[in-house]
């Protein structure tokens, strides 16, 4: 998941069990999603940040339950 | 207060449309741009803002009819009377708060501030049902991160629904310089403006953030070139660097009321450890630093996305504090008996302990007037902390009961009352013991003498240590003793609960009671007392907005018993095939099949042959399902020999002569429940006609009813064919 800005490492634990890496005022947050619930519950952290949301990848798509 | 003619321009443009949808993401000034645009405005204003505790139709509805009654006090008096009790239909007091705001004639401006925390779908088509009802003299604005799912779709194209949204809400670069300039007096060039707009793409809460924090720096401009070179998320440095100008003990005291989202002084001092909250916050809000006073008295609350940040931060620092905050703040509210925001922080605590004695504590108030709130909770938290709360368990019982369509989950929570009850029998309550009794009464199951056995003893302990309880054991006792066949028993039950002293203020009990009244007098043959209770039955459940509820749904069947006895086919079915919905679940109940018994039979005497023995066969599978061999069972056996025995009657003999098309076109109608001039208006007959029509219809099918008529047109499929063109 890509989202506008570079993030601080405080919000780190907002999105706990996501690794963010940042970069040209990007941040590339990567992790598991174990189903939709916890995708909606991520997606709406994003959104009560005020975050702008520029793109969001599945990886290993065998894998999702 | 930066002007922004802009916005208002928008906004005044939605006068013509019914539903004005603000939406953006938070910090666009979404609030402060219609606040600003109401307070210009020559009409009154309903205010409400949601939070995520409110999906619940019947809370969302309390606080705008609350807010409506505000305008003009009265106004939401009937509305709220229908409000607040368990399995209430919502429309009803939505259609009264709508007709008491038209009634009211004047201009009125309903907004509905936050409406991106109201999920729940019951919710949102509560809120498109009265979308479609607003009265002319109203205009509601809706203010919300997301759109709702509301029907826009259709209101947009049929031009009902003016918009505002992020590209109109960003500020422009004058409105930025009209912010920073004109008003802060910060000393800063049109490139600089430039670069703080460009920066934070016009979002009003970073360039608020921004004016506060350059405020407090020695040099502006340098720090506006040094943001514009960051790369950082604009709010998240924003905040940091606003936060760094405070002193510890205001940035603690943000950091941490931040985590309470809407909170008083008094809650903070209590939870915080401090006595200074109210002139803390009374200096912040003179500072324009974030924190906004609520409208109801004494709440206030922090700009969410700087409470985001800031709680964000406070984790950083102490990864326990805000569930800690969270679990004093429950404590607190549950003491000061609010349980429904106490039941909010316990959640977001992660605390299921606290939960579940918060709902053990309060589960009669949450029962009662939470709606489903209770159930909905105790649907979330595990067995282990609700075995120490049997009360919550039984009252969530009751809940699932009276909404109807709940067994399997009623089921549920009786067997973890009856865990509880071996488990925790220190904890275990008369309450609780009487209780779980009476929903084993009330749902009477497959066996209505254990029903009844477990109905006599919920009314003893009721009787001994719980009166709150003891009409509606009575109540249930009735019913179970009726469905047993006990006629004289249940009248006598049914008659003491009527009995009690404080029986005006038992509606279920009262009702449900009346319910059985109405039917053991319909089995003795005494239908001008069984049409007395009955009515009674549903006048009392009108009076409470429950017309139309599982108990609702008892009167209906009660009336419908009544209605066949009096002859009145159509009527009954009417009232049958409400209550038959309403207890269809997805498991087989005896409610349900008694129902359909009731239904199949009424369908038989109207002609319906066919669709009577549909519903005559739905009644025997559930019962076979059920292993019922009672008086529901022996109904259903005389319901289906009435079948057979019409079926023969009608398929009895040839038809020599065939009506007539026209004749069959009276035939048609026969079947419905128009009379005989009605018949005639819709086919432009005289009633005389009509008349000699029906009788040589009745010669050629050689029956003497119009019930006969049509159950033999029905047998010779007489009416299945096309009707020839006139």
């Amino acid at each position: 998941m890509i989202v506008e800005g570079e993030l601080s490492d405080e919000l780190s634990p907002t999105f706990a069990g996501m690794t963010l890496t940042r970069e040209g005022g990007t941040t590339t947050l990567v992790g598991r999603v174990r189903d939709q619930a916890e995708l909606q519950g991520l997606l709406q952290r994003v959104s009560d940040l005020g975050l702008t949301l520029l793109t969001a990848t599945a990886k290993d798509a065998h894998d999702r339950r | 207060m930066v002007e922004r003619p802009r916005i208002s321009g928008a906004l005044d443009a939605g006068n013509e449309a019914t539903l004005t949808l603000v939406a953006g993401p938070p910090g666009y000034g979404k609030t402060t741009a219609v606040r600003e645009w109401c307070s210009r405005q020559e009409a009154a204003l309903a205010w409400v803002t949601f939070d995520a505790g409110d999906n619940d139709p019947a809370r969302l509805w309390t606080y705008v009819a609350t807010a409506v009654d505000r305008v003009r006090q009265g106004l939401g008096r009937l509305a709220l009377q229908r409000l607040g009790f368990v399995g209430a239909p919502i429309e009803a007091p939505i259609d009264e708060l709508m007709n008491a705001i038209a009634s009211y004639g004047q201009r009125l401006v309903i907004v509905l501030d936050d409406l991106q925390s109201v999920t729940d779908r019951a919710c949102l088509a509560s809120l498109d049902y009265a979308v479609g009802h607003l009265p002319e003299n109203t205009r509601l604005i809706v203010i919300t991160r997301t759109d709702p799912a509301i029907g826009l779709g259709s209101l947009r194209a049929s031009g009902s629904l003016a918009e505002l949204r992020t590209d109109e809400l960003a500020f422009t670069a004058a409105e930025g310089r009209q912010l920073l300039v004109e008003r802060a007096g910060f000393d800063l060039s049109a490139e600089e403006i430039e670069t703080l707009c460009q920066r934070t793409e016009g979002w009003p809460a970073a360039l608020t953030l921004a004016s506060a924090w350059l405020n407090r720096v020695d040099d502006p401009q340098a720090a506006v070139v040094e943001f514009g070179g960051d790369h950082r998320f604009v709010a998240d440095y924003l905040s940091h660097v606003t936060l760094e100008t405070l002193g510890d003990d205001d940035r603690q005291f943000l950091m941490q009321a931040s985590v309470l989202e809407r909170f008083t002084a008094e809650l903070c001092d209590a939870v915080l450890g401090r006595t200074d909250s109210g002139g803390m916050l009374a200096a912040l809000e003179r500072a324009n630093f974030f924190v906004a006073r609520l409208e109801s008295g004494g709440w206030f609350r922090i700009h969410s996305l700087f409470a985001e940040f800031a709680t964000a931060r406070l984790r950083a620092l102490d990864p326990a504090a805000p569930a800690e905050i969270h679990g004093r703040a429950a404590r607190w509210l549950a003491d000061r008996g609010r349980p429904i925001e106490a039941v909010e922080h316990a959640a977001k605590a992660g605390d299921e302990g606290a939960l579940a004695r918060i709902l053990g504590e309060h589960h009669f108030v949450l029962m009662t007037k939470g709606g489903d709130a209770l159930l909905q909770v105790v649907r979330t938290l595990p067995d282990e902390p609700l075995l120490e709360q049997a009360d919550a368990i039984t009252s969530a019982a009751v809940v699932a009961t009276c909404l109807g369509g709940h067994t399997l989950e009623q089921r549920r929570l009786l067997r973890l009352a009856d865990r509880a009850r071996t488990e925790s029998p220190d904890t275990f309550s008369p309450w609780a013991d009487a209780v779980a009794r009476l929903v084993v009464a009330l749902s009477v199951d497959a066996e209505p003498a254990r029903a009844a056995a477990a109905g006599r003893r919920a009314v003893e302990i009721a009787e001994e240590n719980a009166d709150l309880a003891l009409v509606a054991a009575l109540a249930a006792y009735a019913r179970a003793l009726y469905f047993d066949g006990r006629l004289d028993e249940a009248w006598s039950a049914a008659l003491r609960a009527i009995e009690h002293p404080d029986i005006e203020r038992r509606a279920s009990g009262h009702a449900h009671a009346r319910s059985t009244l109405a039917l053991v007098a319909a089995d003795r043959g005494h239908l001008g007392a069984a049409r007395k209770h009955a009515e009674k039955a549903r006048e009392i459940l009108g009076g409470v907005g429950l017309s139309r509820s599982w108990l609702g749904a008892n009167a209906a069947a009660a009336l419908g018993v009544v209605l066949i006895d009096e002859g009145s086919h159509p009527e009954a079915e009417r009232e049958l095939a409400y209550a038959e919905g309403v207890f269809r679940d997805e498991v087989a109940t005896l409610h349900h099949a008694w129902l359909l018994v009731l239904l199949a039979y009424v369908r038989c005497r109207r002609g319906r042959l066919d669709e009577a023995e549909t519903t005559a066969r739905l009644a025997r599978e559930e019962l076979d399902e059920l292993a019922h061999d009672g008086r529901v069972a022996k109904l259903a056996a005389e319901v289906e020999r009435e079948i057979e025995q019409a079926r023969r009657r009608a398929s009895d003999g040839e038809v020599l002569d065939p009506p007539t098309p026209a004749e069959l076109a009276v035939l048609r109608l026969l079947a419905s429940e128009l009379s005989v001039p009605e018949i005639g208006e819709q086919l432009f007959l005289s009633p005389n006609t009509v008349r000699s029509h029906t009788r040589s219809i009745y010669r050629k099918l050689g029956v003497n009813s119009r019930t006969e008529a049509v159950a033999r047109a029905d047998v010779l499929a007489l009416l299945e064919r096309p009707e020839s063109p006139m």
